[in-house]
């Protein structure tokens, strides 16, 4: 206890003699700290300050001449205030300049600029001359700390509400992007992340996680960190961390599980954009699990009518009273692999049996099972017409309507498939029995009648040949005789 | 039999008279010959056209002349009308062998040197039918309206527009605009079942008017024989049912290739589609169209598409006019040349039209 009393006096003194030598070379912030005001207050505690910066490296001027005039003479590069661009062209001297920041000591990217020209904020504000965003509208211009220091408007807890001042500023926000909305710090502040970010954790994620910081890109932009088809690698950088994530005790298989999934499979590897992503489920600025019971209706934002139809169907009731997680319950969350007919029935990879079975809840198994019968009544009569088709076609039948007509059949299927989710044999006999099973038979007497016309063109022909081949030797003979009479005649 | 059947001419001709005409036409004579079978092609050329025009007018019970509803039309026969099939399918191969059976007599007309004096109208007006069958298949191509009759009659149209000075103003005219539209179905269909039919008919009925009036063409070395050493047989009726017996057989022939081969559909044309590859115009254009890719980009100052087009218009007038040019047949003579001449024609589209085929 003694030596650390001694050790913090040692480096007190020593400061306190660092602070005195570097403000007594630099006659800018002798005086304006006399003067007072919140500049020289705020730069007290700057980084650059502490570095040995002098308000001259900014503004321009002799930091050496304790005379007012002389050390704000323009003629030795007086500036004042840099406006607009004029900001970030005085940050960038040193910022973009590696053999500048090493020679204070530091080992910071030194592409802030360039990423910031790139990005969204870089382009040309309403004055038409400088760029929206300059360095210290995030930054802060006298009072700048490291991004680790709490006091930092980028610390991660200052970060939603640095940017907020303006993403939640509707008149501001108005004059670059109108249709953007502008709660998402309100919607933030509900997240998860928000509720854990304002309790004073800063790992969470909060805007510049997912967003980027420097170069923050449009999410229209393919390049965007939260474009689609890049979220969800962008999420997983700390939900599949499991020593980041160790603190919350949640799964970290999420992305291994999504991108394997039909979802992640359409979004990832054959760039479909109407899949989902984790922020089609979850929500993005108030990301938060869907809970129990509002499952069908996030999966219903996309599979509307399967949604409509789990919800007046016995199983919501069912559901809701044993706390399942509607869809989730049958076809798993973020693995949800594409859904075939097995789900269905009494099979051993049927999900029904899951609480239907012969003994317990014997109705629901019968009906399992009748469906899935019918389901594969339709199919197997499908492909009979299909099969028959090709045959006719094979034989040069015109046979372009029947398979017209075979699509409505497929069309039965998949409505069928829908119409399991009314759980309902009686909707589920209208689409399969009334609309895809007459369709199929339609097709397979036409398909039939094709082929069977195929044979009577031949035997016609062979008719018809049989007939003309008659005439041909009648009419030959007719000739011989005719011409045999008209000699002897001669 | 017999007896029900002259009953049945003399209850005819009490009422129209026709013994006067069965006379005439009985003290009509075919020489027989060595080639005289090349005299059947005549009558069957007119057969073919018979079943075309028969053929022709049940199809337009209910083809429909439109973009939007042609090629729906012939599904429909195709598919939904009673034997529509067959008839569509007879059209389309009827008109094969119209063709080909027009170019058989052509040549063997041309070969036995038949458009000699006095029969230098009858050449023509069978030349001119010659022409009118090439744009009754090409006019009758693009009803269908499907991918390659589409794109046949674009680049059939294109290579019309090449001609020098006539060329643009007729691709105009063929297409009914600039490009190949709806319009141009009209237009072509309006020409296959009215205009081509009438000139047709009309052309037809001369050129048979005139045989009959001149008789049939008796070769160059039956010509020199005496009356009595010729061989011959009446039109009427010994000529007369013997085309009879080919007709038929021709006709089963027809009905062979019909149910075996009908004539395909394809898919409906897409005017905003790429062409399909290896697009190619009907056989009997294929040696034209094969000719003209050989032809250099250039030849002197002279475009070369232009130049095989004026070529082969130089050649078909020179064959037009073949019985006013060829004096030493007219003469009676032998000309060897007009031989040459016919059988470097008919090998010149045989090769041609293989090429074309199998590029």
């Amino acid at each position: 206890m003694k030596n650390l009393l001694t050790v913090l006096i040692i480096l007190t003194l020593c400061s306190v003699t660092y602070g005195m030598q570097a403000s007594s070379k630099d006659q800018c912030y002798n005086c304006h700290a006399q003067l007072g005001g919140e500049p020289a207050e705020l730069f007290k505690y700057d980084i650059h300050h502490k570095v040995g910066l002098s308000c001259s490296d900014c503004h321009g001027g002799n930091r050496n001449s304790d005379d007012m005039e002389a050390s704000m003479d323009k003629k030795r590069g007086f500036i004042g205030v840099p406006k607009g661009d004029g900001i970030t062209e005085v940050c960038i001297k040193c910022h973009a300049s590696e053999e500048k920041m090493a020679a204070y000591g530091f080992k910071i990217p030194t592409n802030q600029f360039e990423l910031l020209k790139a990005s969204v904020h870089g382009g040309l504000s309403t004055n038409g001359k400088d760029r929206i965003v300059q360095c210290i509208t995030c930054h802060g211009a006298h009072g700048i700390v490291k991004v680790t220091n709490q006091r930092s408007p980028v610390y991660p807890l200052n970060v939603p509400k640095t940017c907020s001042k303006c993403h939640s500023n509707s008149v501001f926000m108005r004059n670059y992007n109108p249709g953007l909305p502008i709660d998402q710090y309100d919607k933030y502040r509900t997240s998860v992340h928000g509720i854990l970010n304002s309790k004073g954790d800063p790992k969470p994620a909060e805007c510049a996680s997912c967003h980027g910081s420097h170069g923050i890109k449009s999410t229209k932009d393919l390049n965007s960190s939260v474009y689609p088809v890049n979220l969800p690698s962008t999420c997983s950088k700390c939900h599949s961390d499991k020593k980041y994530m160790a603190k919350y005790k949640i799964p970290t298989d999420q992305y291994e599980k999504y991108s394997k999934s039909v979802h992640g499979i359409a979004l990832l590897k054959k760039k479909d954009l109407g899949a989902p992503a984790c922020n089609s489920c979850h929500g993005n600025h108030a990301a938060t699990p869907p809970g129990i019971s509002s499952i069908s209706k996030v999966c219903g934002t996309c599979h509307a009518l399967n949604a409509e139809l789990f919800a007046s169907s016995p199983h919501k009731k069912a559901f809701d009273e044993k706390h399942y997680p509607e869809c989730e319950t049958c076809h798993s969350n973020h693995l949800i692999i594409t859904t075939t007919d097995k789900l269905l029935g009494t099979s051993k990879d049927a999900v029904c049996t899951k609480c239907h079975t012969q003994e317990k809840l014997p109705k629901g198994y019968l009906a399992a099972k009748d469906m899935r019968n019918m389901i594969d009544s339709l199919k197997s009569a499908q492909m009979f017409a299909s099969k028959l088709i090709d045959e006719a076609e094979q034989k040069g039948m015109e046979i372009e309507d029947e398979k017209f007509h075979l699509r409505d059949a497929h069309q039965a299927v998949l409505e069928a498939r829908t119409a399991v989710h009314s759980f309902d044999r009686k909707k589920f006999d209208e689409i399969v029995v009334k609309k895809g099973l007459s369709v199929t038979t339609e097709v397979i007497k036409d398909a039939r009648a094709s082929i069977d016309d195929y044979y009577f063109r031949r035997k016609g022909l062979g008719a018809a040949l049989i007939i003309t081949i008659l005439l041909v030797i009648g009419l030959y003979l007719f000739i011989r005789n005719y011409e045999k009479e008209q000699k002897n005649n001669l | 039999m017999k007896n029900l059947l002259q009953k049945f001419y003399k209850w005819v001709d009490e009422r129209v008279e026709v013994k006067g005409l069965v006379e005439y036409m009985g003290k009509k004579y075919v020489p027989v010959h060595r080639n005289s079978i090349w005299y059947y092609f005549g009558g069957v050329s007119l057969f073919l056209f018979i079943i075309q025009v028969v053929t022709g007018i049940l199809l337009l019970f209910y083809y429909k002349g439109s973009s939007d509803l042609a090629f729906e039309s012939v599904k429909f026969i195709m598919s939904k009308v009673q034997f529509g099939w067959l008839v569509r399918s007879i059209h389309a191969w009827s008109a094969n062998l119209f063709i080909l059976s027009i170019f058989i007599h052509m040549f063997s007309v041309y070969f036995e040197k038949s458009y000699r004096y006095p029969r230098e109208m009858t050449w023509v007006t069978g030349f001119i039918m010659f022409l009118l069958a090439l744009f009754f298949g090409f006019s009758g191509y693009l009803l269908p309206w499907n991918e390659l009759s589409f794109f046949a009659t674009r680049v059939g149209s294109d290579i019309a527009g090449a001609v020098p000075i006539i060329g643009p103003p007729l691709k105009t005219f063929i297409r009914g605009g600039e490009d190949v539209t709806g319009a141009t179905l009209s237009r072509l269909f309006g020409f296959h079942v009215a205009l081509l039919p009438g000139i047709f008919t009309i052309i037809l009925g001369i050129h048979l008017i005139l045989i009959q009036r001149q008789g049939i063409s008796e070769p160059l070395h039956m010509e020199k024989k005496k009356e009595k050493e010729k061989k011959k047989m009446p039109f009427f009726p010994n000529f007369m049912l013997r085309d009879l017996l080919l007709w038929l057989i021709v006709l089963n022939i027809l009905a062979i290739l019909a149910v075996y081969f009908p004539a395909e559909l394809g898919h409906k044309a897409d005017p905003f589609s790429s062409a399909p590859a290896g697009i190619k115009p009907e056989w009997y254009f294929l040696f034209m169209f094969q000719t003209l890719k050989y032809f250099p980009g250039h030849v002197l100052f002279i475009e070369g598409e232009v130049l095989g087009i004026l070529l082969f218009g130089a050649a078909g007038l020179l064959w037009l006019l073949v019985p006013f040019w060829d004096r030493k047949s007219a003469r009676g003579e032998h000309n060897r040349l007009i031989n040459y001449l016919g059988i470097f024609a008919v090998m010149f589209i045989i090769i041609l039209t293989i090429l074309g085929w199998v590029s």
